[in-house]
């Protein structure tokens, strides 16, 4: 197998991100990603993206937060029966 | 654009957004709304094939749609990026890339399929700027 440059040695085998501590982090720039480019779409003004997406970005971290508390009350509540 | 200006038909708008991410936009003079998504929409599919390797996407067993969503279905997704989804399938092999496994698996094809699933959003709403310039909210 002949040597790869640096850019494509990045994509030869998955990133080592499978850590619990890791992992969960990777979803906040997919919210970001999102954010961004849902704004894009409906803001008529592109000097409102950056504020609009970082506000919409924070609101899906923080829904995302409390279903996840919400489900893990849920699931010790019912482990508790 | 003007709106004096000729406006590209709907159907260029739509091929040439699926061919590169963001320049459906770019075809109709909206430059920083087509380089905002158009490098968001990359940047996140490469992070996929970062995180999960070249492997997350794979290419269908055959062309017929029912045998892609049966046995590849995030493949519709990620197809939806243009011809960029076609690169890691082809270079994948080429530098013998090992496939993800589990979560790091699932998320690299997550952020692919996202991306590409985001171009049609993009694809579809640069479509019907032909129209003519949307409402201000």
């Amino acid at each position: 197998m002949m040597p790869l440059c640096w850019p494509l040695a990045l994509f030869e085998k998955p990133a080592p991100v499978w850590h619990d501590s890791v992992w969960p982090l990777l979803l906040l720039p997919l919210c970001l990603g999102i954010s961004i480019v849902y704004k894009s779409i409906k803001c008529s003004s592109m000097k409102r993206v950056a504020r609009e997406a970082l506000v919409l970005c924070a609101i899906i971290i923080v829904v995302m937060l409390l279903v996840a508390g919400g489900l893990a009350v849920l699931v010790k509540l019912l482990e508790m029966r | 654009m003007s709106p004096t200006q000729q406006q590209p038909p709907a159907s260029l708008t739509v091929l040439v957004g699926w061919l590169v991410p963001g320049a459906g936009y770019l075809l109709h003079g909206q430059k920083a709304r087509g380089l905002t998504v158009a490098i968001t929409i990359v940047v996140l599919f490469v992070m996929g094939l970062w995180i999960g390797g070249m492997m997350v996407v794979q290419a269908p067993p055959s062309a017929n749609p029912l045998q892609i969503i049966g046995q590849r279905p995030w493949f519709m997704g990620q197809v939806l990026i243009g011809p960029l989804c076609f690169v890691p399938i082809v270079v994948a092999p080429w530098i013998g890339a090992l496939p993800g496994h589990a979560r790091v698996h699932d998320l690299g094809t997550l952020y692919t399929a996202v991306a590409g699933m985001l171009n049609l959003l993009v694809i579809i709403d640069s479509s019907f700027r032909v129209r003519g310039p949307r409402e201000s909210r």
